[in-house]
């Protein structure tokens, strides 16, 4: 049923993470065992108690743009702002020439989340109709003077499409153009569906991508209420620790991971550079044992890419660094890999670069396609004692070579929705 | 019609909830009578705002349709909304029973919903950020927002904001195991999910997909950002007059709240279950204008490639469409660009297709809107009825289609086509056909 004749291949990167905002000291930063976990700088977190995140302190989207399209930077968020950093940069690096290609069958798909609000955008208007009550807006004064003191495009500055659609206006991309919702798996969702779309041939291109910042007042004030963060503030770089038994928690982050994937054909044409294949993908669901839906969600994409549990080096993994993820993700992974002739193993790079969001799975995935290029698989970082309720082997330490041609990326959200893919070594 | 491809998809359940009923034969038989949903807004205080009104839900309760509803205690109107057209949509494809007795194979049936962002606590967000802000040295004080934050903002209600949550809960209340997807592009959001989840079934991913939105913009934080974009109609003298899709007069669109969805499922599964089947959905494209944010394409690039690819997917030709219900939102360029596409696509056969615009009577469910219309184009093959355009009076040269002008039409049509185009420059086509075997 699928048309196995289009078959996807990753032609072009872009990252922007806290341990760097080009491919290479990206790369060089997994190897090296970087974390860019801090204390959070962009504002006061005193009065939080998770005050550390994965930022990049120096992020200035001017930087990554061409004059003449910086001043849109104005109606975007900090999250909208790194997606079209980070698509320049995929853009860049793939070296595809947009007067070549037909632009109708260049489509975007990305991954997003809630985009957080800058408080100061709507402090003249709150100010204007607080009442002395405490929680009480005066919504008559709102709808007049309130109205008068904000911007006339604020909402368009949050909108979650606005990622893509900004992206797609940017590069001229009028192919199909999606945004998917779904927190920590959402990335790899996008990219689940844009190989079905270069499948039922409605494009040949696609910028699979995400971007969120979580470093944002409102966004850390509203997720310590229901996340499970880490409060260990006096070490940053040792706070999230996926697998090991010494957790103390999720850590925030912010970043864009952007893939350029492309139809094997359309690719060679144009002499691209490949960095991998995309072979499988599989999504599924469990609202209590989410060890079931991950297993499920590997077993999909590795039959979808016709590959045996022996042809697989390792699994990056989504690596939450909370003990009720860890567990149903390694249960879940060794479930899937279960006959492998060796314990399958497990790399993950949240330690590194924190919890993204939307743009948690596609900056690992990025991770994954330089691994298949260079063939060295970047270790786990702080794993220092073994959670012995994990069934799996956790690559520590240093960095290992690639030994076999297909990785398996995992991503879920703790409501459990899961998402496997299968990307593969290109052999030139 | 060509078989390109091995797997059918047919609709098997629909549900609704709208500002007209929140059942289809209510909703129907309203839209069929030319009423309007329109009245003042009474959701919060909107008597000062541009625009104080609205279609709204009234007199909606989750407990009607779910017995217990404890999951979404603290959940927002989407997600509730969602849950209640969900309900409807599985009990009458015939569902309900058939799952816990173990019928359908749960890992095959996905959920592929395009429902809108959660609802900002907006007077604990504001009342916070007012007092963390010294407006004569404009400085904010964030150490300070935080901590008042943690105090008064709710915990249930924040986690349930967040944009997983509508799905995750469909999908763990009913039980459905298989891909789990919620997509968010503005008002072509559920148009999409329909079309992306109808794929998940052709290329065999699931036999069953629930899908459809649910959205509410009817909020402060909603209208004040669709007023400052002066995207509303601010007729505030005649609110049931205010959305006039096609009509020279228009000045905005209403906003309506409410939830479509449908369940899809592969044709031979559905022969074997002996599943009511109540339509087939045949074709689907989406496209993006690649524009500006808050423009369409003057020329309707992007609309026209839509809406010619999402025939071309379904394998009919322009003369075969019956009825085309229109995204036709009652703002001046939207109305414009999109016949201009129309007549661009379907040629002399643009002449005689009838287009209508169902918002003229509920307003616009922003992310919910394409399942509702997509609904309601299943409905008006089965009846044979199709609704109208409302408050049509004053004839724009630039809208010269056959916009079913007021009143409802008898009308048989085997294929109709369904447009939802967002902001963003997000364009969607969906092409539904009579099951003929």
């Amino acid at each position: 049923m699928v048309n196995d004749s289009r078959r996807g291949v990753v032609t072009g990167l872009g990252v922007l993470s806290s341990i760097g905002s080009d491919l290479e000291t990206f790369w060089q930063g997994l190897l090296a065992g970087k974390s860019g976990i801090k204390r959070i700088g962009l504002f006061d977190p005193s009065e939080l108690p998770c005050q550390i995140a994965g930022e990049m302190t120096d992020f200035d989207a001017k930087n990554f743009l061409e004059k003449k399209d910086r001043k849109q930077l104005r109606v975007m968020a900090r999250t909208i702002q790194l997606a079209v950093a980070c698509a320049q940069s995929a853009i860049n690096n793939s070296k595809v020439d947009k007067s070549a290609i037909n632009l109708t069958r260049f489509g975007v798909i990305f991954g997003a989340g809630m985009v957080a609000m800058e408080l100061p955008e709507t402090a003249d208007a709150a100010a204007v109709c607080q009442m002395p009550e405490r929680g009480k807006i005066d919504l008559k004064l709102w709808g007049t003077k309130g109205l008068e003191v904000i911007q006339p495009l604020w909402m368009l500055r949050y909108l979650p499409n606005m990622l893509a659609c900004q992206v797609s206006i940017l590069h001229d991309a009028q192919g199909p153009n999606n945004t998917i919702t779904q927190d920590d798996v959402a990335g790899l969702l996008a990219l689940g569906e844009a190989l079905r779309i270069m499948r039922r041939d409605h494009a040949d291109l696609l910028m699979v991508g995400g971007a969120e910042s979580r470093v944002n007042p409102l966004s850390m004030t509203r997720q310590s209420l229901f996340l499970p963060l880490s409060t260990h503030n006096a070490d940053p770089s040792k706070a999230l620790r996926p697998f090991d038994s010494g957790r103390t928690g999720l850590v925030l982050g912010e970043g864009s991971g952007i893939l350029l994937v492309e139809e094997i054909g359309h690719a060679k044409k144009r002499g691209a550079e490949i960095y991998a294949e995309v072979n499988g993908f599989g999504a599924a669901f469990n609202g209590t044992d989410q060890a079931d839906a991950i297993e499920r969600s590997i077993r999909i994409a590795m039959a979808q890419a016709g590959v045996s549990v022996d042809d697989v080096d390792h699994v990056n993994a989504s690596g939450m660094g909370t003990e009720k993820e860890d567990r149903f993700e390694a249960r879940g992974i060794a479930a899937a890999f279960k006959g492998s002739k060796d314990p399958i193993e497990v790399t993950t790079i949240k330690a590194h670069v924190g919890h993204l969001g939307g743009s948690s799975a596609t900056v690992e995935l990025a991770s994954v396609a330089l691994s298949l290029r260079h063939g060295v698989v970047p270790a786990t970082l702080n794993y220092n004692s073994p959670d012995a309720s994990c069934p799996v082997r956790v690559i520590s330490g240093s960095p290992r070579p690639l030994r076999k041609p297909f990785v398996v990326k995992t991503s879920f959200t703790s409501a459990g929705q899961c998402a496997a893919a299968v990307l593969r070594r290109h052999d030139v | 019609m060509s078989r390109k491809y091995q797997r059918r998809i047919v609709i098997t359940g629909m549900g609704v909830v709208t500002p007209l009923g929140d059942d289809i034969d209510t909703m129907f038989k309203a839209l069929l009578e030319g009423r309007s949903g329109v009245g003042p807004i009474r959701n919060f205080d909107a008597s000062t705002f541009p625009t104080n009104f609205a279609a709204e839900v009234h007199g909606f309760q989750l407990s009607s349709w779910i017995k217990d509803c404890s999951r979404w205690e603290h959940s927002g109107i989407n997600s509730k909304f969602a849950a209640a057209a969900a309900k409807q949509a599985l009990a009458n494809s015939g569902l309900i029973e058939g799952m816990n007795s173990g019928k359908v194979d749960r890992n095959r049936f996905g959920v592929y919903l395009g429902s809108g962002e959660g609802i900002h606590d907006f007077h604990n967000l504001m009342w916070e950020t007012a007092n963390s802000y010294d407006p004569s040295t404009r400085k904010f004080d964030y150490a300070k927002f935080c901590k008042g934050g943690r105090e008064s903002f709710h915990v249930g209600s924040e986690a349930d904001q967040e944009l997983h949550t509508t799905a995750m809960h469909l999908a763990a209340y009913f039980g459905l195991n298989g891909p789990n997807f919620n997509c968010l592009t503005a008002c072509a959001a559920s148009s999409q999910a329909i079309g992306e989840a109808m794929d998940l079934i052709r290329i065999g991913d699931c036999d069953m997909v629930l899908a459809g939105g649910s959205h509410s913009m009817i909020h402060p934080l909603g209208v004040t950002g669709f007023n400052l974009l002066t995207a509303l109609s601010t007729n505030k003298a005649n609110p049931q007059g205010a959305s006039r899709p096609f009509d020279k007069e228009r000045d905005g669109f209403v906003l309506g709240e409410g939830a479509g969805m449908l369940v899809l499922e592969e044709l031979e599964h559905a022969k074997k279950r002996g599943a009511n089947i109540l339509a087939e959905l045949t074709g689907y494209f989406s496209t993006a204008d690649a524009f500006r944010v808050t423009d369409s394409h003057p020329e309707g690039r992007g609309a026209i490639a839509c809406i010619d690819g999402a025939l071309k997917d379904a394998g009919v030709t322009p003369s075969q469409i019956g009825y085309v219900n229109a995204h036709g939102t009652s703002t001046q360029v939207n109305d414009r660009v999109e016949s201009l596409a129309v007549k661009h696509v379907f040629g002399e056969a643009a002449k005689h297709v009838p287009v209508s615009s169902i918002k003229s009577m509920m307003g616009h469910l922003i992310a919910a809107a394409g399942a509702v219309e997509l609904i309601t184009c299943v409905e008006a093959m089965r009846t044979g009825w199709l609704p109208p355009t409302i408050n049509y009076e004053h004839p724009d040269p630039e809208c010269d289609l056959d916009y079913i002008p007021n009143k409802a039409r008898q009308s048989k049509a085997l294929h109709c086509l369904s447009n939802s185009f967002g902001f963003g420059g997000q364009n969607t086509s969906l092409v539904v056909s009579a099951f003929t075997g």
